[in-house]
């Protein structure tokens, strides 16, 4: 069977390879004499079923192990030999796997790599394998290079011989004491339906658990216990990266764990201990967590990160699988059992100055590979940007709806249960999951160009294990794959002398000859290339121990400087490209080590009191998403209010903030150089509303200052009184109820202004939603203020939509202030002010799901430009012009309660986000029309719904999801989106202030946003950043703010006692203080 | 061109002896309205329906069938103006040549096909009957089936009106685990709680959902000796007694015999799958055609057997969830891992709803007393109705005994503390006798 499918991939690979790839030619064994072939057998008593990672398939290490200048190949297999290939030259190599003695004696084998464990100058090999399950027996293997053509068993000598369940391993030097330690990756396999607590990690278990092993000359001891790295028994350890992360100097570990299980992030303290960090730096991971991979992707010499997950791209096996966990059972898992957020997608970490990590996959492009194994940056077309391979493929699908849901138990359930055995017809119902690799060419701005069709075959493989090598020495990088049931995969890189290379071998010294560990920065024309060498990388593999740099047509790298693992290191200047460079330490200076992202004069400085600001906004634990399942985002967490005015008369400035839900509205007084809470009775009691607007202002001409208050929540439907505003006119000292219409909407904003010139603060009051209806369109209102009673003005009808923000700005300059109102699925309205009457002055068509508007003259030209806080780009939301993101709005199934269905569009079809038992939910009909999961994969939403239903809903649309400006010039303005490190999440807040006393203005930028289901994943990652104008901007993480994980509602800026500062206000967060570091913009 | 007149020549002597078989009647006996209930329980459990709205798949098909079987057979009551809100069917239009034994068994199949999701599955099980009726007597079917679909359409409107819709589209169920007595989900799919809004549904015979609430159950407190904690602690000690005791001990195959769970998560290596069941109702539909079987039942005596006994279980759901989502109680399993034994897991799946009262008592205390009102105490029999899922016969000398070991099945499965089942199976009891007082089905 196996030899069959084998043949049948050959000969897919025949008919493909007449023409290859623009980039990469696939070999055949009959030219390269690799014929290798994984094959794995399943038997009654091994499979899926017995053996969770019974499809991860073998390792495979590339080096060159006789020194004779070209890298040699090892596959480790599962159940079949392992083999050692040779390279002759030419792409020609030979099988010497018996002369060698590198079969290997184990019964199942996992990931192999190539170190110089012993220091001797001759790569060695060390074999993983699964022992003590499945009647699996051996060892891992250590292979100890003879110098002649052979190796030498020799794990038990060194203390490597584990019998225990392991996946791969890395060895680096990460107490820097010279020689190779060892990071021995190891997975669990028990399958107990309950999550069990996160602290089970700290448990140690032999057989499951990760070990860091100290070399000590040539022994190597467990210090896994004493160094601080966890080994429990829930780590299904997938993936292991070893980098510098935080460029200290001491190499750091990230350990991807496959299910329920947190990553681990572990921080090398340099004293032979390190700290597991994962939640201070990364605001959510990968849930099924693979294989990972490092390099510097946007050359700020810092290393960014990649963990693979599974997510499919295609609508039919994406919508026929299982997705992401409930909302609910994610609240459970994280706040119950103690583990962090995962979501079922790929994830892009860029790594910050700060060290915290802003999680791009969804901008950047590759968060969607399918059931990914193997992943390795390189710079493969040589243009000076890292780009990206990644190998996948499962032979069956074991996520399958159909199958968990009704296949399974009528076919094949009872037959597990009593026989144990799986019936072939069976397992073939599940679906295949045989997918193209997929290779991405990287840009300049973070994203990656899928080039998989066009770099390479898309050959429908089963792949894994990958490492990288130049085979053919002729200076690109070419890829070796591990398949399952096929011959490897032979990529060779045609590049050549399109565009230039540079490719360094390091000798360093001791026990470390190859210099892992080693950093090569390379600097052309002002910009950095950073790499390390840490060979083990991907899944279990590990790649040739080169350093590979693109130069595109430079013929000059500027500057070489090398840091060696000793942190010592050179600088070599002006080197020649295209060539093969071997470097060894010479005239080498001490290089501090002192990690490089720190922020050395920071602009924002944290306060230690708050200013005596303390203050925690907690949300309530109302859930949208199980009144309304199918509405795309929350409306109940917009809060909370936010008013700066004098209330007790005293001058100076007091702060407002409101409460969510039962939580009341409190009020801090400004003293000298503190604030104090003070109680007001009349805002105390008014505790149940949510209030989600404020302002303090003087509405009765009494000299006194009044509050309003915008109710809104989400949670009060119809015509409750807790829905109202609440207006508190200020008599004496006390406050009193004042006359305000009834407005029973979610209210999002309220903003005065004396629109009719009668003297006196009139009102906007935005409408954001009706509670149990989204998507209706609800009305927002203008209120008259007649010697401070509130009436609404009739005349106003400009405004029906979903409103989140407004100003009053004079925009045509006619001095009267015009109003410029934004929502979500709307485009920003201005309405010209005539005398107190109202009328849209441009059609703008930008529809966004706006969240605020802020005026500032971003271009310098002297006139008024708008900038918008959108959703940013980084989500599973799509739209643009041509091909906007839809809501349909309609009561689809009649029951008198109205649904959205949000869906996005694909290859010029329209596809619901939903599957169909989030659909099915709440439209019971489609449980009826589709009774299986298969039946309505793919299904687009022309064919889901009826065209009746459609043609009754209301559309709103979506064209533009980036956050950016409206430039203005002469009156007409143009859309600007910001650059993509300002699109990583929704801008929720600005503010303008001279913050770098250069005598102009700037505007500081936040934002993050939670309110949406684990699909989506969580926007948690923006740092904030200060716009000094349209090309300099500068994010947050420089300056020394810190906005990530944390949800931004308002930024304000304070001046008190000669100092300024910086007002943070989250949601379900404390409000920070910072203080503004007023100095002279350096530069 | 002689075979095709041929072929069109026997065509026509078929059509013509299908018509001569005009006087032929069509004979229903209660075996086809067996194979009708038994192949609606197949679908079911394809299309996996939680119990609840199991129930409500069983009761409205059975209502349609006694209904038009009522009409005919002068010894049943109809349940118009007994039932809430049901007006009377509409008179058949050609009494000489209905057969309303097949009326009613259209209808049944007519109903259950709007229920279920799988249509299919039904529409070929009805296909192939239609086409033998057919063939045996063409007017006669033609009849009956006008009648059994129009009675069909009647409660059809009915059964609309009785808030199931509306349900769909009301909340989940809030997760909020800072309550430390409250449900919350249960290893290993952590599903939601299911139908939240279940006491919304419109109640048959009981007034409203809550009018059989039981007392409450014992003050939450994890105190040691404290009436809570030692209910805790009891399942948990019962539990590993038995456990200990083997797969073969009594209780454990007591617990699994009465699992009645449509929805078993499996997970194997990396494999996921559903071992699916019968609901805790649908067992009791098998006990009702065992014991129809064996009292030698006709097709009238059959029906009405049925329908009572899924409008106890029906109403027994109602009242069982009003209370489920008042109490709210937190499940055995999420507070012995958390506080007696980590690793600690129930003989059978915790299915994903509040604890209190327990569900197959209420509704096993309710269909035994149903039935007993139909067959008589002391009714022996031998319940196989689990053998097509792997489970062993078990013999009962009385309905009330077969739902007294359903109860107490719940306690050694782990899935239940003691008062849910003692409590429970007096709530059904209770609504039971109500049911069969208020209920003038038989003509006295």
């Amino acid at each position: 069977m196996n030899k069959i499918i084998a043949a049948l991939a050959i000969g897919f690979l025949l008919a493909g390879c007449k023409k290859g790839g623009e980039l990469f030619d696939t070999l055949l064994p009959e030219k390269t004499g690799i014929d290798f072939v994984n094959s794995i057998t399943e038997t009654n008593d091994l499979s899926i079923l017995d053996y969770l990672y019974f499809y991860n398939g073998g390792g495979v290490a590339v080096g060159d192990v006789n020194n004779d200048n070209l890298p040699d190949i090892f596959f480790s297999g599962n159940q079949v030999k392992n083999k050692l290939y040779l390279n002759k030259g030419d792409l020609k190599f030979e099988d010497i796997t018996d002369s060698s003695g590198l079969e290997g004696n184990s019964s199942w084998n996992t990931g192999s790599v190539m170190a110089d464990v012993n220091g001797d100058g001759w790569l060695d090999i060390y074999v993983c394998a699964v022992v003590g399950i499945n009647g699996f027996d051996g060892y891992n293997e250590l292979y100890i290079n003879n110098q002649d053509g052979t190796f030498t068993e020799s794990a038990s000598k060194y203390g490597l011989d584990f019998d225990s369940y392991s996946s791969s391993a890395a060895f680096f030097d990460y107490d820097t004491d010279g020689d190779l330690d060892l990071y021995l990756l190891n997975h669990a396999v028990h399958t107990s339906g309950s999550f069990g607590k996160a602290s089970l990690r700290t448990k140690r278990n032999y057989e499951t658990g990760d070990k860091l092993l100290r070399n000590d000359n040539g022994k190597f001891k467990d210090v896994s216990e004493e160094a601080g790295i966890y080994g429990g028994i829930n780590g299904y350890g997938l993936g292991v990266a070893v980098s510098d992360f935080n460029v200290d100097g001491y190499p750091d570990i990230y350990v991807g764990n496959d299910f329920h299980e947190d990553d681990y992030y572990y921080l090398n303290n340099g004293d032979g201990t390190f700290t597991e960090s994962l939640r201070t730096y990364f605001g959510h991971t990968t849930r099924f967590s693979m294989g990972s991979d490092v390099a510097d992707i946007n050359h700020d010499g810092l290393p960014d990160l990649i963990s693979l997950d599974m997510l499919p791209e295609e609508e039919v096996p994406l919508k026929a699988s299982e997705g992401d966990e409930d909302i609910q059972i994610q609240q459970l898992r994280t706040q119950q059992y103690g583990y962090h957020y995962q979501f079922t997608r790929n994830m892009l970490y860029v790594n910050q100055p700060d060290g915290k990590f802003m999680e791009t996959a969804l901008l950047s492009g590759v968060a969607a590979t399918d059931w990914s194994w193997a992943t390795l940056f390189a710079d493969y077309n040589q243009d000076g940007n890292q780009d990206l391979f990644v190998a996948n493929g499962i032979p069956k699908r074991p996520n399958d709806l159909d199958f968990i849901k009704f296949v399974s138990s009528d076919q094949i359930q009872s037959k597990i249960n009593n026989t144990r055995l799986v019936d072939q017809k069976a397992m073939d119902m599940m679906p295949s999951g045989v997918h193209h690799n997929y290779i991405f060419q990287g840009r300049d701005d973070l994203t990656f160009e899928d080039m998989s069709t066009n770099w390479m075959i898309p050959e429908k493989l089963i792949s894994g294990a990958s490492a990288y090598g130049d085979l053919d020495n002729d200076g690109d990088l070419d890829l070796v794959v591990n398949n399952l049931n096929a011959p490897p995969s032979i990529y060779v890189n045609k590049t050549n002398n399109k565009a230039n290379f540079l490719k360094v071998k390091l000798r360093f010294k001791g026990k470390n000859p190859y210099g892992i560990g080693t950093k090569v920065y390379a600097y052309t024309d002002g910009t950095l290339q950073f790499k390390e060498l840490f060979p083990a990388r991907g899944f279990q593999a590990s790649s040739e121990p080169i350093v590979h740099f693109g130069f595109r047509q430079k013929e000059l790298v500027d500057s070489l400087k090398v840091v060696w693992p000793d942190r010592t290191c050179q600088t070599i200047k002006n080197v020649l490209v295209n060539q093969e460079l071997t470097l060894e330490p010479k005239n080498t200076k001490s290089h501090s080590g002192v990690s490089s992202n720190k922020v050395a004069t920071p602009l924002f400085k944290l306060t230690d009191g708050n200013l005596g600001l303390q203050y925690l906004h907690k949300e309530d634990n109302y859930l949208d998403f199980n009144r309304e399942k199918l509405i795309p985002y929350k409306i109940s967490d917009r809060g909370p209010a936010f008013a700066v005015g004098d209330l007790n008369l005293d001058g100076k400035d007091d702060i407002l903030l409101g409460g969510s839900k039962f939580d009341p509205t409190k009020v801090f007084l400004q003293q000298d150089s503190i604030f104090v809470p003070q109680n007001f009775e009349a805002i105390r009691k008014d505790s149940i509303k949510e209030q989600v607007s404020a302002i303090i202002a003087d509405f009765t001409g009494n000299n006194k200052n009044d509050i309003v208050l915008g109710a809104a929540g989400g949670d009060f439907y119809g015509r409750s009184k807790r829905l109202t505003e609440t207006y508190l006119i200020q008599k004496d000292t006390a406050f009193t109820d004042g006359t305000f219409p009834e407005l029973f909407q979610n209210t999002s904003v309220v903003k005065p202004c004396d629109y009719d010139g009668d003297g006196d603060l009139d009102l906007f009051v935005g409408g954001h939603a009706e509670t149990g209806n989204f998507g209706k369109a609800v009305p927002s209102y203008l209120l008259k203020n007649e010697k401070g009673v509130f009436t609404i003005d009739d005349s106003f009808d400009k405004v029906n939509g979903m409103v989140t923000d407004a100003i009053w700005n004079d925009f045509d300059g006619d001095g009267q202030k015009d109003l410029i109102v934004v929502g979500e699925w709307m485009s920003p309205l201005f309405l010209r002010n005539n005398d107190g009457q109202f009328e849209e002055a441009f059609d703008l068509e930008v529809s966004g799901l706006w969240q605020i508007i802020h005026p500032f003259d971003i271009d310098a030209d002297g006139d008024m430009d708008y900038l918008l806080g959108n959703w940013g780009t980084n989500n599973k939301f799509n739209a643009s012009k041509k091909s906007p993101l839809r809501m349909y709005y309609h009561d689809f199934d009649g029951n008198g309660q109205t649904e959205t269905v949000v869906a996005i569009p694909k290859n010029n079809k329209y596809y619901t986000l939903e599957g169909l038992d989030g659909l099915a939910g709440q439209m019971v009909f489609l449980k009826k029309n589709y009774t299986s999961y298969s039946s309505f994969a793919g299904k687009t939403v022309e064919e889901i719904f009826s065209k009746e239903q459609l043609e009754e809903s209301t559309i709103w649309e979506v064209n533009t999801l980036a956050s950016g400006y409206l430039k203005n010039a002469d009156g007409t303005f143009t859309f600007v989106p910001f650059k993509n490190e300002l699109q990583v999440a929704p801008i929720m807040a600005f503010a303008s202030y001279d913050f770098d006393a250069d005598n102009e203005r700037e505007v500081l930028v936040g934002g993050n946003y939670f309110g949406v289901k684990p699909y989506h994943g969580r926007f948690d990652s923006f740092p904030g950043a200060l716009i000094n104008n349209e090309k300099n901007i500068i994010l947050g993480n420089q300056l020394g703010l810190d906005f990530t994980q944390k949800s931004l509602r308002h930024l304000h800026v304070l001046e008190m006692g000669g100092q300024s500062y910086l007002l943070a206000i989250f949601n379900n967060a404390n409000l920070e203080v910072y203080q503004i570091m007023n100095r002279q913009k350096e530069r | 061109m002689m075979k095709k007149v041929g072929a069109l020549m026997s065509m026509a002597l078929l059509a013509l002896t299908s018509c001569t078989k005009k006087s032929e009647h069509i004979a229903i006996g209660p075996e086809d309205y067996h194979n009708s209930v038994d192949k609606v329980t197949e679908v079911m459990i394809h299309d996996i329906f939680s119990p609840p709205v199991a129930s409500r798949i069983y009761v409205y098909p059975n209502i349609a069938a006694y209904e038009i079987m009522a009409k005919k057979n002068q010894d049943y009551q109809s349940l118009s103006g007994q039932l809430r809100d049901l007006d009377a069917v509409p008179e058949p239009g050609n009494k000489e040549e209905l057969n309303y034994e097949l009326a009613a068994l259209i209808s049944h199949i007519d109903l259950s096909r709007r229920l279920i999701f799988s249509e299919d599955r039904i529409n070929v099980y009805r296909d192939s009957l239609y086409r033998t009726w057919e063939n045996t007597n063409e007017k006669e079917f033609n009849v009956s089936k006008a009648y059994g679909l129009e009675v069909a359409e009647h409660v059809a409107l009915w059964m609309d009106k009785d808030n199931y819709k509306q349900t769909r589209t009301m909340p989940k169920f809030t997760v909020n685990s800072n309550e430390p007595s409250r449900w919350q989900p249960t290893p290993p799919s952590y599903m939601d709680g299911i139908e939240p809004h279940w006491n919304k549904i419109r109640p048959f015979v009981i007034d409203s959902s809550a009018q059989f609430k039981p007392a409450p159950p014992p003050p939450f407190s994890m105190e040691e000796g404290s009436d809570f904690f030692n209910e805790v602690k009891e399942v948990y000690d019962i539990s590993n007694q038995i456990t200990a005791e083997g797969d073969d001990s009594e209780e454990v195959e007591i617990a699994q015999f009465w699992d009645c769970n449509p929805y078993v998560s499996v997970t194997r290596g990396h494999l996921m799958f559903a071992t699916k069941k019968i609901t805790p109702g649908a067992h009791w539909i098998g006990i009702v055609k065992i014991a129809s079987r064996k009292a030698n039942s006709d097709f009238a005596k059959t029906v009405y057997a049925y329908t009572k006994t899924s409008i106890a279980i029906a109403d027994a759901f109602i009242s069982c969830w009003d209370e489920k989502y008042r109490s709210n109680l937190i499940r055995p399993e999420t507070l012995i891992n958390e506080h007696i034994d980590d690793s600690w897991e129930p003989i059978l799946q915790t299915p994903p709803f509040p604890e209190y009262t327990s569900g197959h008592s209420v509704v096993s205390g309710a269909a035994a007393t149903a039935l007993t009102s139909v067959f008589g105490d002391d009714f022996a029999f031998d319940d196989d109705t689990e053998v097509p899922y792997g489970l062993p016969v078990r013999s009962f000398t009385s309905f009330k005994q077969a739902a007294d070991e359903a109860a107490i099945s719940r306690m050694y499965g782990g899935i239940h503390y003691r008062k849910a089942v003692e409590i429970g199976i007096k709530q059904g009891r209770d609504l039971g006798q109500f049911v069969v007082d208020n209920l003038s089905m038989e003509s006295k």
